[in-house]
C-alpha cells in the first residue's frame, strides 16, 4: 500500500500532527488505516496553560542545547578524531604522562620502530620523558605500526595519541 | 619578574590567579585533567595541558606530571591556589629541586607549621596562648580528674583515634566526670579498636578568628586584619567576614591578637601569604591560636576588600622578591575601610542532607551590582563534576557598615539563579536573615543550633512546575518568578520588589 505519494502524505500528517502538539491520532478509510502516538512528553504539562508556557519558553531559545533526541550529536564533535581510526579499527596509542616525546632510545639512535613494523604488546614504542626521567611507552596491542602521530622533541600531554596501530587480532580493550 | 606562571589549580581560584597574572602582564599556563577539559580556567588560561585522568590523585596531585608541565611550558613559577598541592611540603621541595619558585612558604614552614604538635611546641616557646590540652593519653578518671582541676571546667574529653564526634564528651563538673570518661573510652573502643582519650579545655560558644599576614622575603612582616569565620557547618565555613564582629564589639583584645599573629609568622620564618588562625572564648575574653594555613585562603575576597590590597598580586610580587613597606607591623584599625561578607555558594542540597549535587549547570544568572564581586569558574553549560570540590561561587559584598554589607550580600544571593544542579543560596539567605547573624552573635555551633532539620520554603505548584521546565530554559525565566513570588522574598523586608 506505501507507494511513493502515501509516503509523502504521511510525513506531511506526522509533522502537523508534532507541530500541533497531538499526541495520539486514528484514521480510517476503506484503503488503509493508520494510528500514531508519540511517546515523548511532548504535550505540555498537564495543569498548566499551554500559551502562558509558550510564551515563557520563547524566549528560552537562545544558545541552549536542544532537548535530549539531539543531544548524542553534540558529543560527536568530540569523537571526530577517533572517528577515522574508528572505521580502520585502528587502535591509538596514548602518552601515560606529561612530557616529551622521542623515537629514539638517544639521539641519533634509529628508533624504536618504524611505520610498517610489526609489534607486540609490551614492546617499547618510544620514550617520553617527564622531570629527566626517560619513561618507556610499551605497546597495549600487538599488530601494525600505521602512523607515528608524534614527532620526536615534541611535547605531550596525558592523552595525546602518539601512534597508530592496526591491531592484529581482536583489539585488546584501551583505556 | 616571572614571564610565565603556572597555576596547579582549578575551578574559581584558578581563575583569580589567572586574572592577577593577567593584570600584571604574565603569562598563564592551566593545566587541567581529562574532567576539566571544558572547564573555565582551561579556556582563560595562554596555555593549557592535560595531566592526567579525572580522579585529583592522578592529575592535580600528580607532583611528577604538575612539574613535567611546568618544564615543558616553561612557567618559571608555581601559584598552587589553595587546597590541593599547596599545603605540600614535598611539591614546593620538588619545585625547588626542579628550579621552578613555588608561590608560597618554604617546604620547611609548612612542614612544621603542618605537623600540629610541632607547631604547638613553639607557640608555647613563644608564649603564645594556646588551648589547654593534655598533650597525650589520659590514663584513668583520676588523671582526668587531676588534669581538668588544673585547667578549670568545662573540658572536653576526645578519642586520641577518632573523629567525627564519637569518643568525645564534654564534661561541666567533677561529678560527672569518671561517667562520663568511661562512656567515652568504651565507644572509641567500639568505634576505632581503641579506647585511649586525650583532653581539651572547652569552649562554650567559640568563635573562630583569623589574622591575614604578608610576610616578604626579606624579613618584613605585615598583618592585615582579622577575619571571622564563626559560620561553619561541620567544620566547613560558609560566611565568613571582616573585619571580626566579635573584636569590633571589644570582646577580645584586637592589638594582643594581632601582635601575636605578627609573632608567630615572624618567629617560624614563614614567607608569602599566610593565616594565622585562633579560636576565642567569648565568655573568658581569651584567644587559643590554633593553627597556621601555609597559602591563600577561600576567604581572602573579604580582606582585600576592607583593606583595597589585591592578596594574590602581593603572593606573586613576594615570590619574585619584592619588598614589603619597611618598618610597618601592620594595617591599624583605621586602614581599613567598611565591611566585607562572603559567601560560599555550594551545589548541594539543603534539603537532602546537604548532598552534594553533581550534572550540568543547564542556567547560570549571577549578581551584578556595586559593591558585589563574584568568584567563580562555573558559568551556563560548566559541569559540576563528582571528583572534585562542589563550592560552585563564592559571592561577596563590601558595605559601610556590617549591616549594609548584609543587606547587599541578601540582594546579590535574590539574583543568583543556579539551574541543573542544587545549590545552598537560599539556605545562605536564611542563615543572613536570622536576626541573631544580624545582630553579630554567633558561633561556630550556630549553623547547628539554629539550623537543624532546615527545609527551603516550598515553592508553589507553578514556580515547582516551571523549575523543572526552566531546566531547558535560560535563567530569566526562573529569576522572573522567584522575585515575583512572595515565597522566595518572605520575611525580608528589604527587598520586596
Amino acid at each position: 500500500m506505501a507507494d511513493g505519494n502515501n509516503l509523502e502524505e504521511l510525513r506531511e500528517l506526522v509533522d502537523f500532527l508534532k507541530a500541533n502538539g497531538i499526541a495520539e491520532f486514528d484514521m480510517e478509510r476503506t484503503e488503509w488505516k493508520v494510528r500514531i502516538k508519540f511517546e515523548s512528553a511532548a504535550a505540555p504539562t498537564a495543569g498548566l496553560n499551554p500559551a502562558q508556557l509558550a510564551m515563557l519558553m520563547a524566549g528560552a531559545g537562545t544558545g541552549i542545547p536542544a532537548p535530549a533526541a539531539h543531544a548524542p550529536h553534540a558529543a560527536a564533535g568530540a569523537q571526530e578524531a577517533a572517528a577515522p581510526a574508528e572505521e580502520e579499527n585502528l587502535h591509538e596509542v596514548k602518552s601515560p604522562i606529561v612530557g616529551t616525546f622521542y623515537e629514539s632510545p638517544s639521539p641519533g639512535a634509529p628508533p624504536f620502530v618504524k611505520v610498517g613494523d610489526l609489534v607486540e604488546a609490551g614492546q617499547v614504542l618510544c620514550i617520553v620523558e617527564a622531570m629527566k626521567l626517560m619513561n618507556e611507552i610499551e605497546s597495549d596491542v600487538a599488530g601494525e605500526i600505521v602512523k607515528r602521530i608524534a614527532t620526536s622533541g615534541q611535547p605531550v600531554e596525558y592523552g595525546q595519541p602518539l601512534f597508530l596501530i592496526r591491531a592484529r587480532e581482536e583489539r585488546r580493550k584501551s583505556s | 619578574m616571572f614571564r610565565k606562571v603556572l597555576i596547579a589549580n582549578r575551578g574559581e581560584i584558578a581563575l583569580r590567579v589567572i586574572s592577577a597574572c593577567r593584570e600584571m602582564g604574565i603569562r598563564t599556563v592551566a593545566v587541567y585533567s581529562e574532567a576539566d577539559r571544558n572547564s573555565l580556567h582551561v579556556k582563560f588560561a595562554d596555555e593549557a595541558i592535560c595531566i592526567g585522568p579525572p580522579r585529583s590523585a592522578e592529575s592535580y596531585l600528580n607532583v611528577p606530571a604538575v612539574i613535567s608541565a611546568a618544564e615543558l611550558a616553561d612557567a618559571e613559577a608555581i601559584h598552587p591556589g589553595y587546597g590541593l598541592l599547596s599545603e605540600n611540603a614535598n611539591f614546593a621541595e620538588v619545585c625547588r629541586a626542579s628550579n621552578i619558585k613555588f608561590i608560597g612558604p618554604p617546604p620547611e614552614v609548612t612542614r612544621m607549621m603542618g605537623e600540629k604538635s610541632t607547631a604547638r611546641q613553639t607557640m608555647k616557646k613563644a608564649k603564645v596562648p594556646i588551648l589547654p590540652g593534655s598533650d597525650g593519653i589520659i590514663e584513668n578518671e583520676g588523671a582526668a580528674l587531676e588534669w581538668a582541676k588544673q585547667v578549670g571546667y568545662p573540658v572536653i574529653l576526645k578519642a586520641v583515634a577518632g573523629g567525627g564526634g564519637r569518643g568525645m564528651r564534654i564534661c561541666r563538673n567533677a561529678d560527672e566526670l569518671p561517667g562520663l570518661f568511661q562512656q567515652a573510652s568504651a565507644e572509641a573502643a567500639g568505634a576505632f579498636g581503641n579506647g585511649d582519650l586525650y583532653m581539651e579545655k572547652f569552649i562554650e560558644r567559640p568563635r573562630h578568628i583569623e589574622f591575614q599576614v604578608l610576610a616578604d622575603e626579606h624579613g618584613n612582616v605585615m598583618s592585615l586584619g582579622e577575619r571571622e569565620c564563626s559560620i561553619q557547618r561541620r567544620h566547613q565555613k560558609l560566611i565568613e567576614e571582616a573585619p571580626a564582629p566579635a573584636l569590633t564589639s571589644g570582646l577580645v583584645d584586637w592589638e594582643a591578637m594581632r601582635d601575636s599573629a605578627h609573632k608567630i609568622v615572624s618567629l617560624a620564618g614563614y614567607t608569602n601569604a599566610g593565616t594565622v588562625e585562633f579560636i576565642v572564648d567569648p565568655a573568658a575574653g581569651s584567644f587559643y591560636f590554633l593553627e597556621v594555613n601555609a597559602r591563600l585562603q577561600v576567604e581572602h575576597p573579604v580582606t582585600e576588600a576592607i583593606t583595597a590590597l589585591d592578596l594574590v598580586r602581593w603572593q606573586i610580587r613576594i615570590a619574585e622578591g619584592d619588598r614589603l613597606p619597611e618598618g610597618l607591623a601592620g594595617l591599624g584599625r583605621e586602614q581599613i575601610s567598611g565591611h566585607a561578607i562572603e559567601a560560599r555558594v555550594i551545589a548541594e542540597d539543603p534539603a537532602a542532607g546537604f548532598l552534594p549535587s553533581i550534572g550540568k549547570i543547564l542556567g547560570w544568572a549571577e549578581p551584578r551590582s556595586p559593591g558585589v564581586r563574584v568568584d567563580t569558574g562555573f558559568g551556563k553549560g560548566s559541569e559540576v563534576s563528582r571528583f572534585y570540590d562542589s563550592l560552585v561561587a563564592k559571592v561577596i559584598a563590601h558595605g559601610a557598615s556590617r549591616s549594609e554589607a548584609i543587606q547587599q550580600l541578601r540582594a546579590a544571593l535574590e539574583d543568583f539563579h543556579v539551574l541543573g544542579v542544587k545549590s545552598n543560596v537560599d539556605f545562605l539567605l536564611s542563615v543572613l536573615r536570622h536576626p541573631e547573624f544580624e545582630a553579630g552573635q554567633i558561633d561556630t555551633g550556630f549553623l547547628a543550633r539554629n539550623f537543624e532539620g532546615w527545609r527551603p520554603s516550598e515553592p508553589d505548584a507553578v514556580v515547582g512546575a516551571l523549575s523543572e521546565r526552566a531546566a531547558t530554559a535560560r535563567p530569566a525565566v526562573a529569576a522572573t518568578l522567584r522575585s515575583s513570588n512572595p515565597a522566595w522574598s518572605a520575611g525580608d523586608g528589604f527587598r520586596n520588589v
